[in-house]
């Protein structure tokens, strides 16, 4: 082989290799599939920002748990324990796509002639099916709530709580916890829900707002169990040698043990 | 690299093992004094050519073959002064840096005034899905493999319970009638005789609850009392740590433990180099050796920078929850101070830092 | 020192030499003991990943035969105490025999161990000053002392008392009886730290009970004697030495009553755990009826139970225990029924179910059989040379005052050439 033909097969090697390192990075969801999507990059010498599960896809591990978080900002304070600018939350209103669109096209304040200008219950037609199916039967509240109890009415990128004060997509436990009194008292001390960052009670934490967990148009889907939609779970450990499979353990619902 | 561990590097992989036998002589960055140096070779060179049984050990064809002497015959890491400790952390980061082909921090950082850590877990919010247990394998360096997985959290998938109006005419007659009933033996929630290896489509299953149990960080730690060699005790922040290198794999401690929380490393661990992580403690997630016993530490590498251990924060359902059990104000305090909450096997007095709480 | 060398001498001379029999024997111990070394080195170098334990089952036939071993070294007591308390001549004339079985057996019980550690090469850590050694609450550091102290009692003591008997002088009653007394209480010693090591331990509920020092020491007492009636009946055979009909006779009645009492202690248990039948006694039912498919642990259980039953009501009929070729089967029956229910049924299913309820088996390769049975080998071969060597000074063939090269042949000086005590 001549001398000359050496480099360019060595630069096409190294290319050739290069290129499985250009491979689509990784993403996995935080915590609900389609919702909370992170791509996994390095941000450090040998410090990913997430590591993903190979079987599900779902976030295992944050290497920087304030990656991407903004502080919380004001929220009625009756024996919070956060500090501010040491409770910070993922926005979400950038990911909402359309959400900038919503107040400029369609909803732009002013209604067509013959529209109603309450807020009582109807059937939406040929809007936004794919969020909410009927919109006269809700799957939250059971028949107490619709779209326009949550959804500002003319500012179409802000929610609305029961005295029509605008509440941004990044907050939704002003709104949330309007109805959900214990659970959003639960969720400021910490006990329901999800922070990750300092175990400290002075420490910095990203706390996970309701929307991230819950998503508020299907609550009562069929088979949520106790508002949590189900995911496929990670592998089951390695069985003990000698176990060819785990059958001993499996017994139909209900019949005997022992 | 230095010539010395060019050459190391080579014969290890040709299977030689020369090297084992000889401290490398270069000098880490960090290293101020040559003082140390000559010891360490002095040392080394001293004891080079004794012990059989440690020469077999070290003829296996992995990287920890290229232990240093001083390795061996270093004490307990609690009796060890300042700086021996900090001798001793050095060592393991040369090690494991040049194993793994990263930087390899290990840290050891001391307890923590006014600090004890507690746990508590709502097994109402927990749906089954396992990532605490594979988050845990992310953070803390376990073995994998076949034959070689080790899990600190195993999760428990038990039956909700159900009675039925045809088993009541299905006791077992003792003689005198039926005096076991048809429902007996059917198992209903909280119980420890749970199924271990379900792989259902989705989670949480209709009929089912689940519980995680990993090291419950005892007071009273049943494991610590039996331990020939101390190695395993407890800190004085709450969690029971076992220093690896001095552990002689008994297994007491395995057979002690109430809650089977304990695991041994059979062989060699199998970690692979992208999969480990190189921020390490000496007692908390730094790749152990075979034949010695390792646990959940309470992320103990984490934790005492302030940080939430990861099964903490991968739980989807914020079923996990992590504290200071000496401030009011933490989380956990908060959960003892307002929900119910139980211990497993109470009764056995161990006094663990986990709780469980359902709201 | 000149006495004390030809002593080494002429033992070592005395017991390389034997019959064709001797030394097909010593070969055949020598093939287990080469299985024995390529297995501590597969250990050594690739930890134990070649047994049957898993973190479930974490202890297994290396840890069963330690804790029988410690049983039959204690055994060692059934010839001492006799002999030494209650002045019984037949028994007094061998009690150097027992303490021979006793070197051994602890022998084993250490090589047991150190093929059931994860770590042998840091077994230094536990010595009292240049490592930790966690007593008092540590019962496996007891266990370790205890051990420890007996085999050097037996050794000192034995090789003192054949030491005298080689150069004909009499013992030192001030050194050798406090000895004497003291190994028969610590006897008793270590096979009850070895109950403790496994029964205070709440994590485990099958031996959670106060019951197993009890049982510990009572299934010693019966398995020991018996292995030790089967080497006295073939030492009879094979040597020069006449072992008093008094002494196997004692013997087999104190297997009559260790073995009946152990055995009422084993219906004891069956009935304590399965009247109420709760999750504690999960797992005696997996070991006597099977649980979850898992049923392989059933025929040894129901195996040894009949092997200890039979054994008992053969040395319960006094005309059978009488009878020598019964004697020996009984015997037989008796230790293997122990070791089983020692191994298998004590130890294994203390594992299973595990603390938190997963059921799984425990099956262990041929390369723990191998190491096993290595292991016993060595043991047999360090108990045949010490024997040989006891009985060839008891017999007066290694005497001091025949100590040339040449080996002489000696009338037989007959069982009562017991050392004078002044």
């Amino acid at each position: 082989m001549k001398k000359s033909a050496i480099l360019p097969a060595v630069l096409l090697l190294w290319f050739v290799s290069l290129s499985s390192a250009w491979a689509e990075p990784a993403k996995c969801f935080e915590s609900r599939k389609g919702a909370s999507e992170v791509t996994q990059r390095m941000i450090g010498e040998n410090l990913p920002n997430v590591k993903c599960s190979p079987k599900t896809g779902a976030v295992l591990w944050w290497g920087d748990p304030f990656d991407g978080t903004m502080p919380m900002g004001d929220m009625p304070i009756q024996d919070a324990d956060y500090t501010r600018g040491k409770a910070l939350v993922k926005p979400r209103s950038d990911k909402i796509g359309l959400l900038p669109l919503c107040g400029n096209t369609c909803h732009t304040g002013t209604l067509p002639k013959g529209f109603p200008t309450n807020k009582d219950t109807r059937e939406l037609v040929m809007m936004h099916q794919a969020i909410v199916l009927d919109s006269t039967k809700l799957p939250h509240g059971r028949g107490n709530i619709w779209c326009l109890d949550c959804h500002h009415s003319t500012q179409r990128n802000k929610l609305v709580d029961h005295r029509d004060k605008p509440i941004s997509f990044d907050q939704p436990q002003q709104l949330c916890g309007k109805c959900h009194g214990e659970v959003y008292r639960d969720w400021r001390e910490g006990i329901h829900g999800k922070r990750i960052g300092e175990w400290a009670s002075t420490g910095t934490k990203r706390w996970f707002v309701c929307t991230e967990c819950h998503n508020p148009h299907n609550v009562q889907h069929g088979d949520r169990n106790r508002g949590f939609a189900q995911h496929q779970p990670e592998k089951a450990p390695s069985l003990p040698k000698g176990m060819k499979t785990a059958d001993h353990e499996r017994h139909p619902h209900g019949t005997s043990d022992h | 690299m230095t010539n010395k561990e060019k050459i190391c590097n080579s014969q290890h992989s040709a299977g030689g093992c020369a090297c084992s036998g000889q401290a490398p002589v270069e000098t880490p960055v960090d290293e101020p004094s040559s003082r140390r140096n000559f010891l360490k070779n002095a040392g080394s060179l001293s004891v080079s050519s004794l012990l059989g049984t440690a020469a077999l050990m070290t003829m296996s064809d992995d990287a920890n073959a290229n232990m240093e002497w001083a390795e061996w015959f270093q004490g307990n890491y609690r009796l060890m002064s300042e700086e021996e400790k900090a001798m001793a952390r050095a060592r393991l980061e040369r090690r494991y840096s040049r194993e793994y082909g990263k930087t390899v921090t290990v840290d050891g950082t001391p307890p923590q005034e006014g600090v004890l850590m507690g746990y508590a877990l709502n097994i109402k919010k927990c749906i089954g899905c396992r990532r605490c247990a594979k988050a845990c394998v992310e953070e803390n360096n376990q073995s994998r493999g076949k034959d070689q997985d080790i899990e600190w959290i195993r999760v428990l998938k038990m039956e909700k319970g159900e009675f039925s109006q045809e088993k009541m005419n299905q006791g077992y007659p003792e003689g005198l009638g039926i005096q076991v009933g048809g429902n007996a033996y059917s198992p209903a929630g909280v119980v420890l005789e749970g199924e271990h290896y379900y792989q259902p489509e989705a989670v949480p299953e209709k009929d089912s609850a689940y519980m995680p149990i990993a090291c419950m960080q005892c007071e009273k730690p049943p494991c610590v009392k039996v331990c020939p060699v101390r190695t395993t005790y407890r800190e004085a922040d709450g969690p029971v740590v076992i220093d690896y290198n001095w552990c002689i794999g008994c297994r007491m401690c395995m057979s002690a433990c109430p809650y089977w929380a304990r695991r041994f490393n059979w062989s060699d661990p199998n970690l692979p180099k992208e999969a480990m992580n190189p921020v390490t403690h000496y007692l908390g997630n730094r790749p152990r050796m075979k034949g010695v016993v390792e646990k959940c530490t309470f992320c103990i590498q984490r934790t005492r920078k302030g940080r939430y251990p990861a099964c903490v924060e991968v739980c989807p359902t914020g079923a996990r929850k992590f504290g200071n059990l000496l401030d009011p104000n933490s989380e956990v305090s908060r959960i003892i101070a307002r929900k119910n909450v139980f211990r497993l096997k109470a009764e056995l007095n161990t006094f663990p830092k986990f709780f469980y709480f359902m709201d | 020192m000149d006495k004390l060398k030809r002593f080494a001498v002429d033992y070592v001379t005395y017991v390389v030499k034997g019959s064709p029999a001797f030394y097909a024997w010593i070969a055949f111990l020598c093939l287990f003991i080469l299985c024995l070394l390529y297995g501590t080195y597969l250990h050594a170098a690739d930890g134990l990943r070649y047994t049957g334990l898993t973190d479930q089952v974490h202890d297994g036939l290396y840890l069963a035969n330690f804790v029988f071993l410690v049983g039959i070294a204690a055994g060692a007591v059934t010839i001492v105490f006799p002999a030494y308390v209650y002045h019984h001549k037949g028994l007094h004339a061998v009690a150097v025999l027992g303490e021979m079985l006793a070197i051994s057996a602890v022998l084993m019980c250490i090589l047991f161990i150190i093929s059931h550690m994860g770590r042998p090469d840091r077994l230094w850590h536990m010595l009292p000053i240049i490592g930790i050694y966690n007593l008092p609450n540590s019962m496996l550091a007891w266990d370790t002392l205890v051990l420890i102290g007996y085999m050097l009692l037996n050794f000192i003591g034995g090789f003192y008392f054949l030491y005298r008997k080689y150069t004909g002088q009499p013992l030192n009653k001030k050194f050798y009886m406090p000895l004497i007394y003291i190994s028969i209480v610590w006897a008793l010693s270590i096979h009850t730290v070895t109950a403790f090591l496994l029964n205070t331990m709440p994590s485990r509920p099958m031996w959670h009970h106060s019951m197993m020092p009890i049982r510990f020491i009572l299934t010693a007492f019966a398995a020991g004697p018996s292995l030790i009636i089967l080497i006295f009946l073939i030492v009879r055979k094979r040597t020069r030495l006449w072992i008093e009909n008094s002494a196997i006779d004692l013997l087999a009645t104190i297997i009559t009553y260790c073995l009946g009492l152990a055995l009422f202690l084993s219906l004891s248990e069956i009935v304590t755990e399965l009247y109420a039948n709760t999750e504690h006694a999960l797992g005696l039912q997996y070991l006597m009826f099977g649980m979850h498919g898992f049923t392989d642990l059933v025929p040894w259980f129901w195996g040894s139970l009949a092997a200890s039953i039979a054994a008992f009501v053969i040395l319960l009929i006094p005309a059978w225990r009488s009878n020598y070729r019964l004697l020996a089967l009984a015997c037989g029956l008796a230790f293997s029924g122990i070791w089983v229910e020692k191994g298998m049924g004590l130890l294994i299913p203390g594992f299973i179910p595990t603390p938190i309820g997963e059921f799984t088996q425990y099956l262990p390769t041929t390369l723990e059989i191998f190491v096993t049975l290595g292991n016993w080998a060595v043991g047999f071969l360090i108990l045949t040379v010490l024997l040989k060597g006891a009985i060839g000074i008891l017999l007066g063939d290694i005497a001091y005052a025949k100590s040339t090269q040449a080996k002489t042949t000696s009338d037989a000086a007959g069982v009562s050439a017991t050392p004078e005590l002044t």
